[in-house]
């Protein structure tokens, strides 16, 4: 890879900045300055691993894992695989879209889950599918993360909606008993999403509530 | 994934409405499902010398804007190396989604970029910026090794002020100074008005200047 890479491009103006106000105009310059520089091998490095055909499989390259960690880290994988239940099966990862999720008015959000099968969410995100590629790729916008359990990331207050879907398959289960469960403010703040079960118990009775997942 | 069994085709027992918790505190607008639309075909995808130099072109037009919205993420600078690189290698096999009719190609590299971080937040467990020693790859023209140590601690104890703000002050803080978008590309970056940009991006810094003065 020849050539010069470029150099880190200086702080330039930008719009609205003649706005700010005045007591934060100082701090404005401060962050303005910092710069930092990748080094120049990185450029090059990338190329490399382009041209090989590797694909990107984590945030954090496996060459910063020593292999004695990778020995033991297979064999917790091995003995958790182990002391699983016996039903326990691997985490299925729905993609569900289109629907208007955040309250902007375009059925234009999607609502991806990895659960385990019929059972615990492991994460939850909603997205705008900003590509229109009708389910979740690099390019779109995340409107909201969570992890295994419910949560709402600003306090409760005015102005939020909720919408909510049912039924259909949202934890990979097969039946179309699952609903989503969205609160956000419009048109594009989303505080909170969870999915809830609707069916029945084995005694044929319904659920009395429908704990969030 | 999009198919499957119709909506309805099991009887519907129950929904949300009757937890009268849910009722009570929170507004009930229901909407009804939308089909999605059929998925297009994935395009062919180009061989590696063809996407070395497609790598290169983006690499070239946004590397140090993404390295350095990393750095405003992260205290580690190899780090912020794994995750540029790792947006680039994914980006290189999404490039053929991008649309310029629909925004800037510098926004859309950041929304991947941020798609990045997050994962990495999610298995990470060092979340908190602490600045680490020497920052080898900070931009400073000090005219002596003592002003540049000085230089890092100033940068160091902003950042560090940084890592103690909500994370969407903290997302937008890095656009804004990190990859330096200007207001409407952070607009298109983060799918709000960019009314709402400048907004929060002072509110942001209104805190971010509390934090400094304690």
């Amino acid at each position: 890879m020849a050539g010069a890479w470029p150099a880190p491009r200086g702080p330039g103006p930008v719009s609205g900045e003649e706005e700010l106000p005045r007591e934060l105009k100082n701090l404005n310059q401060s962050l303005r300055g910092i710069r930092f520089e990748p080094r120049s091998s990185l450029g090059p490095e990338l190329l490399g691993r382009v041209r090989r055909g590797e694909r990107s499989e984590g945030a954090v390259s496996s060459r910063r894992i020593r292999p004695a960690l990778r020995g033991a880290a297979a064999a917790l994988v091995a003995a958790v695989a182990l002391l699983g239940t016996p039903h326990q099966a691997a985490d299925v990862r729905v993609d569900r879209c289109c629907y208007d999720l955040d309250g902007g008015g375009e059925a234009d959000d999607g609502v991806l889950i990895v659960a385990g099968r019929d059972e615990q969410v492991r994460r939850l995100s909603i997205y705008e599918d900003k590509d229109g590629s009708t389910d979740y790729s690099l390019g779109d916008l995340v409107r909201f993360e969570r992890g295994a359990e419910p949560m709402i990331d600003v306090p409760l207050g005015l102005d939020l909606e909720t919408h909510q879907f049912c039924c259909r398959d949202y934890d990979g289960g097969g039946f179309d008993d699952d609903g989503l469960l969205v609160v956000g403010r419009p048109p594009d703040r989303v505080v909170m999403a969870a999915i809830y079960e609707t069916r029945q118990t084995e005694s044929t009775r319904p659920l009395p509530r429908f704990p969030l997942r | 994934m999009h198919g499957g069994v119709a909506t309805g085709a099991r009887r519907k027992i129950g929904s949300i409405r009757d937890n009268r918790l849910a009722r009570a505190y929170l507004p009930i607008v229901s909407r009804s499902f939308v089909e999605p639309s059929v998925t297009p075909p994935a395009a062919p995808s180009p061989d590696a010398a063809a996407e070395e130099q497609l790598c290169r072109g983006w690499y070239e037009a946004h590397g140090v804007a993404i390295y350095n919205y990393f750095r405003f993420h992260v205290p580690l600078q190899d780090v912020a190396e794994d995750l540029t690189a790792e947006t680039f290698l994914k980006l290189v096999r999404a490039a053929d989604q991008f649309d310029s009719s629909r925004g800037s190609a510098r926004a859309w590299v950041l929304t991947i970029a941020r798609n990045v971080l997050g994962d990495w937040h999610r298995r990470a467990r060092l979340r908190q910026y602490v600045s680490l020693g020497a920052m080898h790859d900070l931009v400073c023209e000090a005219p002596s090794p003592e002003e540049r140590l000085l230089r890092e601690e100033e940068v160091g104890r902003l950042l560090d002020a940084v890592a103690t703000l909500g994370a969407a002050d903290r997302e937008l803080i890095g656009l804004r100074y990190g990859s330096e978008l200007d207001t409407a590309e952070m607009a298109q970056a983060l799918g709000i008005s960019e009314g709402s940009v400048r907004t929060r991006l002072w509110r942001a810094l209104g805190r971010l200047r509390g934090v400094l003065a304690r």
